[in-house]
């Protein structure tokens, strides 16, 4: 891509980033239950779960509120991941994604646009989350620097499971078979380490959930929240999701272009 | 129901999904002192069964629901006759749509070692509780649904329904529980009617235990079907 196009797509993305951004501000009522749930979530756990700390294999925390901050702010960014992949489903079955083909914006900020703008939106659902947390009492050990990969991590999430959510969009143009993924979402957070760890499961779901990559998400984030800083953890909380990101953002650039090619 | 058997897979995956990583995730409970069971199944098994039939009133109120949005409500309206079997043909088809999900949820806890310490009368408990819970949250949806006439109302009692199944001694005992839920799930009727339908699972029939669950859930289901009259008829005087 030469230097002028380059400067086009990039003012692309951050055009249709925008327009996403906007889009879901103008809906702050479809944000809320993905803040609520998972704050009413962590109340109850907190509250109900607290004889646990003290079994063997339960890793060393404060509160019950330490060890699910990182569950909760999966939760809540999981809600609004989907969102890309349906805003996009909407603009095929309403016919802005045709005449934004026709126009001489470039591929890619037609699906990059969108995710970066779940993104934005999921950084700052995650910091808001965590300060709702500290404000009732949580702490998080590795300082304003883990709180920034917490954030992080947020963002990559959407990516992985907003790409998922655009090759679906791409490949059937209904609003419905991308909302339909939210469950498998939900049911993969359920089984991972999110609310109780893995060394206090047993069986096959044990299996499941340490091989599950919410789980190798959720730890290292956890651990810097409960045990403080380090690089190691950083780096795997961070490197999962955005290796995710990559397969399935690629995934949804290949299925345009298998569309737009036959089309 | 019958026509269409795919509008019950939800309502048969929730509670199973429920069943699976609930027993799975909160297994070694059952170690702590005083939970009640050495087995998880024994004590999840009643709640995921409850959790389904909420899910199943729900989605019997969601057709009425529909049924409002797409037209076919008013043509039943202008039908002579009582308003009032619309009301309890609804209500009983989600007590029957209940069934399935708590058979489900059953059959599948039988293999992770479900006990049935209470005998035969024990089954009894939990279907009457899960039917009942069925028809209370029909009710309930019912009467969101006369008022605000859309399919998408019935997110509000989704919410409603599986906040307050949460706020009730649905994963723990009540003594485990520390603050304001313990207050919030003592007060909870929901805790009643599943300590009413758990106690064939955990250990004989109790009266004690029985009459509080079943006065909560007559409570509930007048109080709901009161409710929901009075939308129909502000809807269809």
């Amino acid at each position: 891509m030469a230097g002028p196009d380059l400067v086009a797509a990039v003012r692309q993305t951050a055009e249709l980033a925008r327009r996403s951004v906007l889009a879901e501000r103008r809906q702050l009522l479809n944000i809320l239950p993905g803040l609520v749930f998972p704050l009413l979530l962590a109340a109850v756990y907190s509250r109900q779960f607290s004889r646990a700390l003290a079994m063997p294999g339960f890793p060393e925390v404060d509160s019950f509120l330490d060890f699910i901050l990182p569950a909760c702010v999966v939760q809540a960014v999981s809600f609004g991941a989907t969102a890309a992949g349906t805003e996009l489903a909407l603009d095929i079955e309403n016919g802005f994604f045709d005449r934004l083909v026709a126009s001489p914006v470039a591929r890619f900020p037609i699906l990059v646009g969108r995710l970066a703008g779940a993104s934005l939106v999921a950084a700052i659902k995650a910091a808001v989350l965590v300060a709702v947390f500290l404000a009732f009492g949580a702490g998080v050990k590795g300082g304003p620097a883990a709180v920034l990969v917490i954030m992080a991590v947020a963002a990559l999430l959407v990516l992985a499971i907003g790409g998922v959510g655009q090759v679906l969009a791409i490949r059937t143009g209904s609003q419905e078979a991308v909302a339909a993924t939210f469950p498998l979402v939900f049911v993969g957070i359920f089984m991972s380490s999110a609310f109780f760890p893995t060394a206090l499961m047993s069986g096959w779901f044990r299996v499941v959930a340490e091989n599950n990559p919410i789980t190798w998400v959720i730890d290292p984030t956890r651990r810097l929240v409960i045990a403080g800083w380090s690089t190691g953890d950083a780096i795997q909380a961070m490197v999962v999701p955005a290796a995710i990101a990559l397969v399935t953002v690629s995934l949804a650039v290949r299925a345009l272009h298998r569309k737009l090619g036959r089309s | 129901m019958v026509a269409r058997p795919s509008l019950m897979i939800p309502t048969l995956l929730m509670p199973l999904f429920f069943i699976v990583s609930f027993t799975g995730a909160f297994s070694s409970l059952s170690r702590l002192e005083g939970y009640g069971t050495s087995n998880v199944h024994d004590w999840m098994a009643p709640y995921a069964a409850l959790q389904g039939s909420v899910f199943a009133g729900i989605g019997g109120a969601a057709s009425a629901a529909d049924d409002i949005e797409n037209g076919f409500f008013d043509r039943l309206l202008l039908t002579p006759g009582s308003r009032l079997p619309i009301l309890l043909g609804t209500a009983a088809y989600s007590g029957l749509r209940s069934l399935i999900p708590t058979t489900a949820v059953l059959l599948a806890s039988t293999l992770g070692g479900l006990s049935l310490r209470g005998g035969p009368m024990g089954l009894v408990c939990l279907y009457v509780a899960t039917v009942g819970m069925a028809v209370v949250f029909c009710l309930l949806g019912l009467t969101v649904a006369y008022r605000m006439r859309t399919m998408r109302s019935m997110m509000l009692v989704q919410v409603v329904g599986f906040s307050s199944m949460f706020m009730s001694t649905g994963q723990v005992p009540l003594h485990f529980m520390e603050g304001w839920l313990r207050v919030v799930a003592g007060l909870n009727p929901l805790t009643d009617v599943l300590q009413f339908a758990r106690q064939g699972f955990l250990g004989p029939l109790t009266w004690s235990t029985t009459w509080p669950g079943v006065v909560a859930l007559a409570a509930m289901v007048v109080v709901t079907g009161l409710a929901a009259g009075r939308s129909l008829g502000k809807m269809a005087p």
